[in-house]
């Protein structure tokens, strides 16, 4: 590649840690690469390390568990999610989403955990799991602490955090288990791209909600609704949290009007109990 | 020639013979420009400019040159050469001024790309930022900046061109045909309407590349993924002066080309930096974005047209005006707005015809040639014009168009009578709208419409173009008999994709009775070594090259002949000959084998005759005319290929999202050489036209700033993009004067499929869209300015 | 740093540039150009390599990221110097143009059929969705991938009016 930078492929969490610190802010983590190496080759950054995490036992594995539910280590990619059974059994939604990421070649590299951090406001996979009420881990020689998805984007690639600290796991509540949902995202092309708008429902007997991609500095969520919210409830929701603007992709208009239209189509879906569908 | 043999009589005519070169390819082998390893070869990196138009104040390479490994940097101010194709206005690197985003400011070469890029980022560049000049339909408006002040001292084709010194036109093309005011008069209606399109990239797979040597005594290698590398030469020959015969083009494989490595590109400039680094050999690759901004790219159209028009559906005059936005070099582009000016209406018969087409600077990156040259961009003004007025007539727009179809005996915008065997559009519209069940649902889409919502809309859509090169456009083959009696072709064609090589492979074939296998056409093409071949552009190969490939086989078999005749003592008209030999016709067991005369002949004791075959094959266009500068009245057809396409469209009424659910396609080529090559390219350039009507066009900011230089937001179609079912045919109206009665194709699949999906979404909900590309947020848009139905009114 | 990595069934030991991409350590390390540079990018899939049994984009792994790994290239689709029955029904199908795109496309389609031997259509567009190919418009190469697996009823397709 054009910049010179050092690699480290630390073999533990401890060793990890240790060489976050020793770098600080010069060190940039890498997983799947799909977006560190994409910037580096924009020039949007420059590392003088990566710090590969792929050998780090403790990060890798999908495990579940009826009464903890869903943890995703930060090594896993996302083409293992969407192929997950238990994924696929108990929270369709997310292996969807993580399904139509990129493409093949990318899905085969890019983890879940990365495209979490790169904190896009298009991130597919974030939507998903905020409509299904995931947490992060975030851990450092101090300790772990989890965060709230819904609290964990801060801007436009931007996240809490902290110097030192890697987020080692993705978790997703057991109370979301097989969640009725829906998702849809607009795309200029059938192929891979950006979604210019995404919206991803969630839905138990308990409660609803809506996350809407594209159309903030972040990914939003909506607060919870009821389960039997109404269609005009769960728009007046949404719109609380999903403020698009004009981009070359998309203009504001285009993305309130098709973001209104995706969570009526999907509303509608599942409260014909048509089953779970786009 | 041979076009009237009959295809029953053809052995490898019509076949669909295998690529020779897929192997290569299939198997990682071939070797591209970027493959290639030279000793000692160093890495060169650009700094491009960030601004639309600027003054550079001065640029700082201090720091650059001493970084080690770095052995040449150089900048505007130290090449004092201009190149152009037609109109001489390019500095090989921006001096002075830049004028457009990306433009190449300064250039190193070192030992890796790496120290390169480190040398680059150490240059430091002072810009005065200043206004550009970015709207071409604003060229008439006083005070405008220029983008090239000092156009009057440029030299120029003065027989074909005219720029207009103090403004930003590089070229105006008039075209005037009957009298286009009276036609107006006569006319029961008149439309007017402004359509456009924006910038779009070629996108070759494989991005542009060269790799210059430039040796003590001036003696010039170049390595580069181009279309034409006597054009390379002969640019290069002009802008530095060298003689023809020091300067050495070879073509490896190429990756693709599409009109944006028809001309010269990154040449020069590697040979600049070789000479600066003492005659190293330097090689260039242009990274994706700098393919997008600083490499040229489609010139951008606005398009008005006003047509007059009889209620019985008559077109009886019409006037058009184009403003090609060509960017900030004339290049292809001038040329493009000459070819396309005489093309201008489409393959329908215009009495009273005025066409000025204006190729307006701009300071953007440059407008080149781009597949159909001018074509894609005018017919989606054209055939959304004949829907629009068709609709106004309640006259259905397919019939509308067989009204006014070029036919037998009409007459082309430049005067040029069509004949039977010109081709035949309405034999192509007509196949492909039973293809798509034009004029009505079928049950199973009224089913499809109301399971989903959709709505379903269908439009037949027509295209014609001839290859738009100079009228002295001609080509050579040489044959060379090798001892085993197959045959190496030296030629100049360049293989970019398009299967021309395996056509001529065929021709070649078919004229000596030979396997195909026998014969082989090396894909490297080599200046020093290769006879001359003006471009590979036009669609102008198969026909050409063609021709020459058969003269060349008939020349092969008459000199065979004539060392037969000798060896044999036998008369030449009595003379016949198979796969392996020629023989005398009333005497089957005197022969003598290809293989013996291979190098010359030798009689049982040792006396020799002749010498090693070497066969010759020249054609040329004839009866080619410039166009007269006044009205562009002239013959600059050597053929034109007419086609049509059928698209059912699918469209959602709320939120303008749309699927092609089919493209019927069909051409008349005259004659199919080789059925997968015609529908490769038959589905390759309707793949490539989806992209321009649906995805893909620059995107600019006020300050011209380029906003979208990568693919992140300039798509292409991929796999998942495809119609969900495609037909292609072939109609074959034989060309007499094309091999085997065959013509081009290698253009016309894309030209109109944007009009195609745009009348076919209009009909399915209305919607009324006059910009590209079509994204469903134009729909979307239109749908809520939906126009009602409107009845024509009179004037 | 050193690597170890085995690429087309052969072993090999090599000192890696830590900031060099796979693509380039393929193609001059290893002096293997079949797999091409596109974009860069990951987004035009011309490089597309398998690595451990997946396909992806080598411009975006390291070649250190490689050690350890088995990797495949088009130059090992072929065996002893006979084209693979994918290869042949590329060539069969006219599925090669320009060539730029092949050897990702050949490397999808392998992958594909390494684990699903029978595709439908649409599996295999799902599967070459992340290689462009700018020439043939896709079908061709669709019908090579039908008929390398044993699925297409006829060769060819172009109709005469």
């Amino acid at each position: 590649m054009l910049q010179d930078f050092g690699y480290l492929a630390p073999k533990s969490l401890t060793e990890l840690y240790a060489v976050l610190k020793k770098n600080s802010g010069k060190a940039i983590i890498l997983a799947g690469g799909t977006d560190v190496i994409v910037n580096m080759h924009n020039g949007c950054v420059a590392p003088a390390t990566l710090v590969d995490i792929k050998k780090i036992a403790e990060l890798g594995g999908i495990k579940y568990n009826s009464k903890t539910g869903l943890s995703i280590g930060a090594t896993v990619t996302c083409v293992e999610v969407a192929e997950n059974k238990d994924v696929i059994k108990h929270y369709p939604l997310l292996a969807k989403a993580v399904g139509e990421i990129g493409s093949p070649q990318l899905r085969n590299r890019a983890t879940v955990a990365g495209n979490v951090c790169t904190a896009s406001p298009c991130a597919d996979s974030s939507c998903a799991l905020m409509a299904l009420g995931a947490s992060v881990e975030l851990s450092s020689a101090d300790g772990v602490r989890a965060v709230a998805l819904k609290d964990f984007f801060l801007g436009p690639k931007k996240t809490q955090i902290k110097p030192h600290e890697v987020l080692t796991r993705i978790t997703v509540p057991a109370d979301m288990t097989g969640a009725a949902y829906g998702m849809n995202k607009l795309k200029r092309i059938k192929g891979h791209d950006i979604a210019l708008v995404s919206v991803a429902i969630a839905k138990t007997e308990k409660i609803m909600r809506v996350a809407v991609g594209s159309a903030a500095p972040t990914p939003v969520v909506t607060k919870d609704l009821a389960a039997n919210a109404t269609l005009k409830e769960t728009l007046s929701a949404v719109s609380a949290v999903a403020k698009p603007i004009d981009d070359v992709r998309a203009s504001k208009d285009y993305r309130e009007f098709m973001i209104s239209n995706y969570v009526e189509q999907i509303y509608t879906e599942l409260f014909n109990a048509k089953g779970c569908k786009k | 020639m041979l076009d009237t043999i009959p295809s029953k009589d053809l052995k490898h005519i019509g076949k669909p013979v295998e690529r020779d070169d897929a192997i290569e390819k299939l198997t990682g082998q071939a070797l591209y420009t970027g493959d290639l390893e030279f000793a000692g070869m160093l890495h060169a990196k650009l700094l491009r400019s960030p601004y639309a138009r600027a003054k550079i104040i001065s640029i700082d390479i201090s720091k650059a040159q001493k970084l080690p490994g770095v052995h040449a940097v150089l900048t505007g101010k130290d090449l004092h050469y201009r190149v152009g194709l037609y109109l001489v206005d390019k500095h090989i690197m921006a001096k002075h001024v830049t004028r457009h985003f990306g433009e190449a400011v300064a250039a190193v070469a070192a030992e890796t790309p790496e120290i390169a890029q480190k040398a680059v980022d150490l240059i430091k560049v002072e810009y005065e930022e200043l206004t550009p000049f970015l709207d071409a339909t604003k060229v008439f408006d006083k005070d405008v900046p220029l983008v090239h002040p000092d156009l009057g001292r440029y030299s120029y084709i003065k027989e074909v061109f005219t720029p207009v010194p103090g403004t930003n036109i590089a070229n105006h093309t008039k075209l005037r045909k009957g009298d286009v005011e009276e036609g107006f008069k006569n006319a029961d209606y008149v439309f007017e309407r402004e359509y456009t399109n924006p910038n779009v990239q070629h996108v070759p797979m494989e991005t542009h590349i060269a790799i210059g040597k430039w040796d003590i005594g001036d003696r010039i290698t170049i390595y580069t993924s181009a279309q034409s590398p006597f054009t390379v030469r002969n640019l290069f020959s002009f802008s530095f002066g060298i003689s023809h015969s020091n300067i050495r083009v070879i073509t490896p494989y190429v990756g693709g080309g599409f009109g944006g490595k028809a001309g010269i590109g990154l040449e020069p400039l590697v040979c600049c930096l070789s000479k600066a680094a003492g005659g190293r050999h330097v090689k260039l690759q242009a990274t994706r974005e700098e393919e997008f901004s600083l490499l040229p790219c489609r010139s951008g159209l606005t398009y008005r047209i006003k047509t007059g028009v009889m209620k019985s559906g008559k077109i009886l005059a019409q006037k058009m005006t184009m403003f090609w936005d060509a960017g900030a070099y004339a290049d292809y582009a001038v040329n493009v707005t000459r070819a396309s000016g005489f093309s201008a209406s489409g393959p329908y018969e215009i009495e009273n015809a005025w066409v000025d087409a204006y190729s307006v600077y701009t300071n953007k990156p440059f407008g080149t040639a781009y597949r159909g040259f001018g074509h894609v961009e005018f017919s989606w003004g054209v055939e959304r014009q004949m829907n629009y007025i068709a609709d106004r007539l309640s006259i259905d727009p397919f019939e509308f168009r067989k009204i006014n179809a070029i036919k037998p005996g009409s007459k082309t915008m430049t005067g040029e009578v069509i004949t039977d065997h010109s081709g035949n559009v309405t034999k192509c519209m007509e196949t492909v709208a039973k293809a798509i069940n034009y004029g009505k649902l079928t049950a199973t889409e009224k089913a499809r419409e109301l399971k989903t919502g959709m709505k379903i809309g269908k439009s037949v859509v027509a295209l014609h173009k001839a290859p738009a090169m100079p009228s002295m456009t001609g080509t050579v083959v040489i044959l060379k008999l090798n001892e085993d009696a197959s045959v190496t072709v030296n030629h100049a064609l360049t293989e970019i994709g398009m299967g021309t090589y395996t056509s001529l492979r065929q021709i070649i074939a078919e004229v000596l009775r030979w396997p195909v296998e026998r014969i082989k056409i090396p894909i490297e093409n080599d200046t020093d070594r290769d006879p001359y071949d003006w471009q590979t552009v036009a669609s102008k190969g198969l026909l050409l090259s063609g021709n020459a490939a058969i003269l060349a086989a008939q020349d092969l078999l008459d000199k065979c002949y004539d060392i037969a005749a000798q060896a044999l003592r036998a008369m030449k008209c009595d003379l016949d000959h198979d796969a392996e030999k020629v023989f005398v016709r009333h005497k089957h067991e005197s022969f003598i084998t290809f293989k013996q005369m291979s190098v010359g002949y030798a009689y049982p004791n040792g006396n020799a005759i002749c010498g090693p075959v070497v066969a010759i094959g020249r054609y040329i266009a004839q009866g080619l005319t410039n166009l007269d500068k006044e009205n562009s009245q002239g013959y600059p057809a050597i053929d034109w290929t007419f086609g049509a396409h059928g698209v059912i469209t699918e469209v959602n009424p709320k939120t303008g999202a749309f699927n092609v659910i089919k493209v019927a396609s069909a051409y008349d080529v005259g004659r199919v050489i080789n059925e997968e090559s015609v529908r490769g390219q038959a589905i390759g350039g309707m793949i490539q036209g989806l992209g321009t009507a649906m995805c893909e066009g620059y995107i600019y900011n006020k300050d011209g700033k380029l906003l979208n230089p990568s693919f992140t937001d300039n798509k292409i179609p991929t796999a998942l993009d495809l119609p969900e079912e495609i037909e292609c045919f072939a109609v074959e109206t034989p060309q007499v004067d094309g091999p085997f009665g065959a013509r081009g194709v290698g253009e016309h699949s894309m030209i109109a499929v944007c009009g195609g999906v745009g009348n076919a979404i209009e009909k399915a909900v209305g919607a009324d869209l006059t910009h590209m590309p079509i994204r469903a947020e134009d729909v979307w848009k239109a749908l809520q300015k939906k126009l009602k139905p409107v009845k024509a009114k009179k004037k | 740093m050193k690597i170890k990595l085995t690429v087309n069934g052969k072993k090999y030991e090599r000192d890696a540039s830590e900031s060099k991409n796979l693509l380039h350590f393929i193609r001059e390390d290893l002096g293997l150009t079949g797999t091409k540079e596109g974009c860069g990018a990951g987004e035009c899939g011309a490089c597309t390599v398998i690595m451990d049994g997946k396909t992806v984009n080598s411009c975006l792994v390291l070649a250190v990221e490689a050690d350890g790994t088995t990797i495949q290239t088009v130059e090992g689709e072929a065996k002893n110097g006979k084209l693979s029955k994918l290869q042949t029904a590329f060539k069969a199908n006219h599925a090669v143009q320009c060539g730029f795109c092949t050897a990702g496309m050949l490397m999808s389609s392998r992958a594909l059929l390494n684990k699903n031997p029978k595709p439908t259509v649409d599996e295999i567009k799902h599967a070459i969705e992340g290689n462009f190919c700018r020439c043939t418009g896709y079908t061709q190469i669709i019908e090579a991938v039908q008929d390398a697996s044993g699925q297409l009823k006829k060769r060819g397709g172009l109709k005469r009016a």
